[in-house]
């Protein structure tokens, strides 16, 4: 489902090129999940963003669902994302303006889903909110916006779902909830799930664990 | 759970753009675009219309000077077939004829007149003022003398012994007096008339047999009408006008109020231009800060699959829509406004304002589309290049919302609608130049300073090292923020400027000792009888200038043609003048070329008025021959000089030494000021000089000083509204660093700032802003108004001192407590709601 092979991203800085990504392989299989771990600034972030084809690797390759995302333009690489892709974020990134069935319903719309608000007040429903549908992000909780990012990531039935740090923002128990949550989704949709997280815990609950060091990657 | 999802980008744009475009306008943040939209149109739009109709308003109110819209001015009758033509266009006209005669009403009581006889309908413009009796109440019922009456100059009742109902001869004619004449609305096209008026019924001329050929004869048709036929008539009449004809209008036959005119619709124009600029500044912040809060909304958007044209179109539709009801509703507000400016202030205007036309309207739309295409377009559009990278690393912004050329097109863009707008390249260049001024300097000064300011800060307490740390951090949205600000301040304090320095001047031109009568044909022997007069009389005085009449013939040798020769021609011609002597300059003339002779020189010297001695094509150094009477003789060209011919003094085109006209036989003139309870001494005056000429001007300079005083209100008016304007941009100013300085305050305060501290820095930081900017503005202002004053108003321009202090005060104060009124909710809502709202 993802396959990584020599990836490099190199930056440049004032006192020359750094290289935040230095040769990555990595192969994650359909359904799998994969958790990477590592210290702040080793490259995860940066890593997770190239396979969810945010941004454009110095050299390599991924191939994501079959697709080489090198030969892809940007346009192509959202539809991509649109068509496959789902998101988590540590920072929840919930729109401020939409309700959290709007929200949900963003990526449905962009992927041209016609019931779009029927499906995402059914994944609302799934995560617990069925009272919260017109609610705004800001009233809501840290835990409960962290649901409805979550139903917005699965909303779509993506081949494979990115999370960032998704428990970073919550407190050990909201956490422990969320990230049930998110297992139980992404097993009965059969996603292939790749998360980036501190919590040594939540790696342990991923079928492959990765650590980062300063922009190398190691199986664990 | 099955949902099939396809890509079907085609089809679903347009109902998503509507979807989302419907979500934005809730959250608000488009209203705040459209917000500053429909302040650009309705400023530009409210302002312009004013504008119009003011400007439409003042020209009605000005052709009561002429009592027409036009005039034809002929030495011959005017040819029916004019007056036909003038009919059939749907002009109305009145007929007028003047001429200087002898009324007679007794043997001993007979006085030399100027006759006006004027036909039904007089005046077309203005209003006709007559009294039953020679000092009495002043009428006002549109009448004009019946046939077979004549109304008097009220001094002439004393000087020939009459009263109303009294029979008084002209030419073969006996005419009854049946009143007064008070007000003519014309009365300044005939100054240089000679005698008191006497104004009687065109129907009445022929009796009097005083029109002869070879009569001295003025005629005048008088026309007015729509403004549109009025030109049609002059396009269809100019090709006919022969010698001795012409055609005048109001800025022609009254230069002193067509001059106040072309300055107040100059600065008329010149407020409604930079109304276009402040729209400019305010749509620039507003997308400025619309880009900026989005660029997350678009990376989450990119994020979950929105491709680069879904955003361009989403922004694109939504800037559209935007721009069709901002333009509408700024067009509609923009009326309302001066609708109800007018109606507010309907009383103050003395004159009823006019209709206003379509070009107001053109021209906010043409500016909305000019500010949405410049200066809305190209942050939004940038929107689409926004990094979905964001929602994994906020610090990865988008490049310049702006780009320098997006700059010099939008500012391109506005130069154009400045020049379009007051159709004068001098304003448009002048106000540039001082804006030109105002962005170099800041950019220049918000790195140079903010970056000092750091460095003094650091040794500075803790409330200024944090500000001014905060000052540079945002070092590039604080500079355009400052140039804006200053831009702003600049418009308000050029305005403010030039219309002081206009109102000044046009009060200095009439002030309130300005004399006004002129003395004529004064005997050289009765001049101690006047001065003894005025003297008796407390009646102060200019000097008495001998006059004499003399005509220039030839330079260096070359005898000139005469005017009939070269007439149509712009050519060197001879010229007949009033001779004087002094051995001064004479007071406000100004020498433009050579030097004044000195008290008793005797060389035959002459000095020039500068366009006189153009006519004539002499300069200093040339040998001019003159006669006067049958004498000729030579004088060289000493200076060159300008002269006021705005005063109220003597003014002569060709002056010599005392020595070289002396000899010469002349008669003395003079100006002398008389207030109104003063009037009847003119009749003990001329009945010690019965054969001096008084020409009475005070009624001119009254209505002249009631046009200045409209002029003056209006510019006022327009200044206020601008004021008003410059304020709303202020705002969006200090509204576009709301956010981040919301943020910081909040962040601040979660780490255990007191308020004081919080409020102090962000008081210090908008106090320093908006300083700088102040003190941008007043050297922006000050070169705008230097190239304003000089090349546009005609003026001489000084320094304006108070402004050099008076702009970084104002700046300060303005953008300091507009800055901290706009954040107050940091101090008042707990961080932790702050933090999450921003």
């Amino acid at each position: 489902m993802i396959t990584v092979s020599q990836l490099l991203k190199t930056v440049p800085t004032a006192d020359g090129d750094l290289d935040i990504l230095r040769g990555i392989d990595l192969d994650i299989e359909a359904g799998a999940s994969a958790a990477i771990v590592g210290a702040s600034g080793s490259g995860k972030s940066t890593l997770l963003g190239l396979l969810a084809g945010m941004d454009v690797a110095t050299s390599g390759e991924i191939w994501l669902d079959g697709e080489r995302l090198s030969e892809l333009d940007e346009n192509q690489r959202a539809r991509l994302r649109a068509d496959k892709v789902g998101f988590v974020f540590q920072s929840f990134q919930l729109l401020p303006a939409l309700t959290a069935r709007e929200n949900v319903m963003l990526p449905l719309e962009l992927a041209g889903a016609a019931n779009a608000g029927q499906i995402a007040e059914r994944y609302l429903g799934d995560v617990g909110l069925e009272s919260r549908f017109e609610h705004y992000p800001t009233t809501l909780s840290g835990g409960e916006q962290q649901r409805v990012a979550i139903a917005r990531a699965f909303a779509c039935q993506p081949r494979i779902l990115f999370a960032d740090e998704p428990t970073g923002n919550l407190d050990t128990r909201t956490g422990e909830r969320v990230i049930d949550l998110l297992f139980e989704l992404n097993n009965r949709a059969d996603t292939t799930l790749v998360l980036v997280t501190h919590d040594e815990r939540l790696a342990q609950r991923c079928d492959k664990r990765f650590s980062m060091t300063a922009g190398e990657l190691h199986a664990l | 759970m099955t949902v099939t999802i396809a890509s079907k980008v085609e089809s679903r744009n347009g109902s998503l753009s509507w979807r989302l475009l419907a979500r934005e306008w809730r959250s608000g943040e488009l209203g705040i675009l459209l917000a500053a939209l429909v302040l650009a149109v309705s400023v530009v739009v409210g302002v312009s219309s004013f504008v119009d109709r003011l400007q439409s308003a003042l020209l009605s109110e000005s052709a009561r000077f002429l009592a027409a819209d036009m005039v034809v001015v002929s030495r011959t009758p005017i040819p029916s077939e004019w007056i036909d033509q003038a009919e059939q266009m749907t002009l109305q006209t009145s007929l007028g004829v003047g001429f200087p005669s002898m009324a007679v009403a007794d043997a001993d009581n007979m006085a030399l007149v100027s006759v006006k006889a004027v036909s039904t309908g007089y005046p077309l413009r203005g209003e006709l003022l007559w009294s039953a009796e020679a000092y009495g109440e002043i009428v006002r019922d549109g009448a004009i003398p019946e046939q077979g009456e004549v109304w008097l100059a009220p001094r002439l009742f004393a000087l020939l012994g009459l009263t109303v109902g009294d029979a008084l001869m002209v030419g073969e004619a006996t005419l009854q007096v049946g009143g007064a004449v008070r007000g003519e609305p014309d009365a300044t096209t005939a100054v240089f008339g000679f005698g008191p008026r006497l104004l009687m019924n065109t129907l009445d001329i022929p009796a009097t047999g005083v029109i002869q050929p070879g009569s001295r004869v003025g005629y005048r048709l008088l026309i007015s009408g729509d403004r549109e036929r009025v030109s049609d008539f002059e396009a269809w009449v100019s090709p006919l006008l022969g010698q001795g004809q012409r055609l005048d209008s109001v800025e022609g036959s009254q230069p002193r109020i067509g001059d106040t005119l072309d300055r107040a619709r100059g600065f008329l124009l010149l407020a409604g231009s930079l109304a276009v600029v402040l729209a400019a500044a305010a749509i620039t912040l507003a997308s400025r800060r619309f880009g900026e809060r989005h660029t997350q909304y678009v990376a989450i958007l990119k994020s979950l699959g929105a491709q680069s044209h879904d955003i361009s179109r989403l922004y694109g539709t939504s800037l559209g829509l935007i721009s069709l009801a901002g333009t509408a509703a700024g067009c509609l507000l923009g009326w309302v406004l001066q609708e109800v400016f007018i109606r507010l202030l309907g009383s103050l205007l003395p004159v009823t304002p006019g209709t206003a036309g379509v070009e107001p309207v053109l021209i906010g739309a043409v500016t909305a589309m000019v500010c949405i295409l410049f200066f809305a377009w190209p942050p939004l559009r940038r929107l689409g290049e926004a990094s979905p990278l964001r929602v994994l690393r906020a610090d990865i912004g988008i490049h310049d919302a702006q780009r320098p050329l997006d700059y010099v097109l939008g500012g391109l863009a506005i130069v154009a609608l400045m020049w379009w707008y007051s159709g004068s390249v001098a304003v448009t260049l002048a106000v540039v130049a001082g804006l030109a001024v105002v962005m170099g300097l800041g950019f220049l000064a918000a790195r140079g300073l903010l970056s000092g300011g750091r460095r003094v800060g650091g040794f500075a307490g803790s409330i200024w090292r944090v500000a001014l740390a905060g000052l540079q951090r945002r070092g590039r949205a604080n500079a355009l923020q400052m140039v804006i600000f200053a831009m702003a301040i600049m418009l308000m304090l050029l305005l403010s400027v030039v219309r002081s320095s206009l109102i000044g001047q046009w009060q200095a031109q009439l002030p309130d000792d300005a004399p006004n009568h002129f003395l004529l044909n004064l005997a050289p022997e009765e001049r101690p009888v006047l001065e003894q007069f005025f003297t008796q009389q407390g009646v102060a005085t200019e000097a008495l200038y001998p006059m004499t009449r003399g005509r220039i013939f030839s330079v260096n040798a070359e005898t000139l043609p005469e005017w009939e020769e070269v007439e149509g021609e712009d050519l060197p011609r001879q010229r007949e003048a009033n001779f004087t002597w002094s051995d001064e300059l004479p007071t406000g003339n100004l020498l433009v070329s050579g030097d004044w002779w000195g008290p008793d020189d005797t060389t035959s010297w002459v000095s020039l008025e500068e366009d006189f001695a153009a006519g004539i094509g002499a300069g200093v150094g040339d040998r001019l021959s003159m006669r006067i009477g049958s004498e000729t003789f030579d004088a060289e060209v000493r200076s060159i000089r300008k002269v006021d011919w705005q005063s109220m003094r003597p003014n002569f085109f060709v002056v010599f030494p005392r020595a070289v006209l002396e000899r010469y036989p002349g008669m003395y003139m003079t100006s002398f000021q008389l207030l109104p309870s003063q009037k009847p001494l003119l009749n003990d005056l001329v009945r010690k000089l019965p054969t001096v000429t008084v020409i009475e001007l005070d009624i001119v300079i009254k209505e002249m000083r009631s046009v200045v005083d409209q002029v003056a209100r209006a510019l006022e008016l327009v200044l206020g509204v601008i004021l008003v304007a410059g304020a709303l941009v202020l705002i969006s100013g200090v509204r576009s660093s709301l956010d981040a300085r919301l943020k910081e305050s909040a962040l601040m305060r979660a780490l255990g700032a007191r308020q004081s501290l919080v409020l102090g820095t962000l008081w210090i930081e908008f106090l320093v802003l908006g300083g700088l900017a102040g003190a941008l503005a007043s050297v922006g202002a000050e070169v705008a108004a230097w190239g304003l004053q000089t090349r546009v108003f005609d003026m001489n321009w000084v320094p304006t001192v108070t402004m050099w202090w008076l702009g970084p005060v104002l700046g300060a104060v303005i953008v300091g407590a507009l800055g901290v009124w706009s954040c107050r909710r940091v101090v008042r809502v707990p961080p932790v709601q702050l933090l999450r709202e921003v």
